[in-house]
């Protein structure tokens, strides 16, 4: 006999092709096990992929958020605040800049949705670098005066779909028709963030909501170093007890308030497809066929020891899980990250009302994909082999009886 | 040397029946002898067989081949010992049904992982010597009652046992079939191969390469 390998002494080809056969044999019943557990490990994997997409677009928001706001409360609802406030928040020791924001939610009926309108000035400094990029690369004040708008690629695509290709007609507070020109479309820093916003003059965002030259939405403050963010926000909130100080990290815990809500809602899904599955394992678990167990009792008569069965059995529940497993990763993909997860997607961006529709980023997570595989392949091949062991370990006469 | 001493095999069928299949026999087989077991069924023919074989262990007593005692053997042993001394023809053949014919003979060689030439060689040649070489891609369901048999005298000696043991080897089959098959057994015979038959065929008994006819009766041998 030829000298062999390691790799071939250690993989014995021809159990696999064994249990490939084995496989065939009994095709119907296989095909059926092969269909849940792809569609099992496809619906697993999909609500892990969406749910890394929103988080890292979460991440990303999260990361681009003010560290300081301050908001003025009247009568217990947020009115616009003076912007004499900036110079005495700038003396306090530690603010490095601070900034007056004028911007509001526009509610656009056709579309049944809100946009977020901010207003920039170019001789300011901006809060975020995205806004920065927007305000050195277009000029709002063209040569023909008329305004113009800088808008997300959400609001771009709601308003070609209600026939606004050049400008858009903004409603005044006082029932006045504002016309704008749509300058261009940017990407922000995440498109869960900037998907519905439209970025214009700070002028303009003044006259379309009725907001004074001496007053703005709010105002953002940013501090030289991190960890006095709480120490400064209970500095400003001495100086206006009338004002509302709310610092990134209360954001950070409202963000995900709303997104633990979400993932609450697919955990109930996850658990009904984990309940399936180990039905499914149950069953298999429970026992095998007497054709299974005559098998059984055929080999070990012939020559087969307990490990030579048990390795026959684990190629074949391990070519079949992986199989499953492999073609429910890439239906997974294909669904979540080409067709961008129809019905699915719903669940989880359940504020679409506020932020108009996004796409989910592609994000590759191998952690993901170990975690699905092992919830699923190891399970499904112990529950062939335990039974498999159960009766390959009786005596061969008693099985083949 | 095949040797069972003071063997007792009791079946328990629940647990408050059992069955008595053999009681405190004693036999020897030389080696390169043929031996008929004759009696009716249940007299206890087939445990003998599996005992040889170690397809299961004695109540009580000693099966010792070779001076080795096989009832002693851990499960994994026993399937190595059957699996380089022993070739088994089951009653029912014991093939698997839906795969070809030469996928059955080479069974027993699955687990040695052998290369590809010495195991198609070893299947040629089996197949050849037991003329089913002509049906080896078809599927064992689709055989008929001969060729069924023939396959698994094939798979009995493809990895070239000392010891052939064939259980009621002719009883689904017709009279020309079963003359074809002692024809096969004197060939195995003239190999110097120990072989054992379990049968109530009277076709079996008193042929001249036959060295000894064993009554078997409840349990016992009669002598």
């Amino acid at each position: 006999m030829k000298n062999k390998t390691w790799l071939q002494g250690a993989l014995n080809i021809y159990l696999i092709e064994y249990a490939l056969s084995a496989i065939l044999r009994q095709k119907y019943k296989n095909f059926f096990i092969l269909s849940i557990f792809t569609f099992l490990t496809f619906l697993l994997a999909s609500v892990f992929f969406i749910t890394n997409s929103i988080k890292y677009e979460l991440a990303s928001t999260l990361e681009a958020l003010p560290q300081i706001i301050v908001q003025k409360i009247k009568a217990g609802r947020q009115d616009d605040i003076d912007v004499s406030a900036l110079d005495e928040i700038l003396s306090i020791a530690g603010v490095s800049d601070a900034v007056a924001r004028v911007w509001g939610y526009y509610y656009f009926q056709n579309a049944g949705v809100n946009f977020t309108l901010m207003g920039v000035d170019e001789y300011e400094n901006q809060y975020k670098n995205s806004l920065e990029k927007i305000v050195q690369k277009f000029d709002f004040n063209n040569e023909e005066n008329i305004p113009s708008m800088i808008v997300g690629q959400g609001v771009k695509e709601n308003m070609l779909r209600n026939y606004y290709k050049q400008y858009f007609n903004f409603i005044k507070s006082d029932g006045t028709l504002k016309k704008v020109n749509i300058a261009g479309v940017f990407d922000g820093d995440t498109q869960l963030e900037s998907n519905d916003m439209i970025v214009m003059s700070k002028d303009e965002v003044r006259e379309i909501f009725d907001i004074q030259q001496t007053k703005a939405t709010d105002i953002i403050v940013k501090v030289a170093n991190p960890e006095e963010i709480n120490t400064i926000a209970s500095k400003i909130r001495l100086m206006y007890p009338e004002c509302r100080v709310i610092t990134n990290q209360d954001l950070q815990v409202s963000y995900q308030n709303i997104f633990d809500y979400k993932s609450g809602i697919f955990l109930a899904l996850f658990i009904v497809c984990l309940f399936t599955f180990f039905m499914i394992v149950y069953d298999k678990a429970s026992g095998l066929s007497s054709e299974e167990k005559r098998e059984i009792g055929i080999l070990k008569a012939i020559g087969w020891r307990v490990d030579d069965v048990l390795k026959e059995k684990f190629y074949e529940s391990f070519i079949l899980s992986f199989f499953a497993y492999v073609l429910g990763i890439g239906f997974a993909f294909a669904f979540v990250y080409i067709f961008q997860a129809p019905l699915l997607r719903n669940i989880f961006i359940g504020y679409s009302e506020l932020k108009t529709s996004f796409e989910l980023p592609f994000v590759f997570d191998t952690q993901t994909l170990f975690l699905v595989f092992f919830l699923s392949v190891p399970i499904y091949v112990a529950a062939t082999i335990l039974p498999s062991w159960k009766v390959a370990t009786l005596e061969a006469d008693e099985v083949i009886r | 040397m095949i040797e069972l001493k003071d063997v007792t095999k009791i079946y328990e069928v629940n647990k408050n029946e059992s069955v008595r299949a053999l009681s405190e026999i004693n036999l020897k087989i030389k080696e390169g002898e043929l031996v008929i077991l004759k009696g009716s069924s249940g007299s206890g023919k087939s445990t003998i067989l599996s005992l040889i074989a170690a397809l299961s262990k004695p109540t009580s007593g000693e099966v010792l081949v070779d001076t080795k005692k096989i009832s002693k053997l851990p499960d994994n042993f026993s399937s190595e010992y059957r699996r380089d001394n022993i070739g088994f023809v089951f009653q029912k053949y014991n093939l698997i049904p839906n795969l070809s014919v030469k996928e059955n003979i080479l069974l027993p060689l699955v687990p040695l992982n052998l290369d590809a030439q010495s195991m198609h060689q070893m299947s040629e040649s089996v197949m050849q010597r037991f003329h089913i070489e002509h049906k080896q891609d078809v599927l064992v369901r689709n055989l008929s009652g001969g060729e069924q048999q023939r396959a698994a005298i094939a798979r009995a000696n493809i990895n070239n046992p000392k010891i052939i043991l064939a259980d009621e080897p002719t009883a689904n089959l017709d009279e020309k079939l079963s003359l074809h098959f002692i024809e096969m057994l004197r060939e195995l015979k003239a190999s110097n191969k120990t072989i054992v038959i379990a049968t109530h065929d009277p076709l079996f008994f008193g042929l001249d390469f036959v060295d000894r006819e064993i009554q078997v009766h409840n349990g016992s041998l009669v002598l």
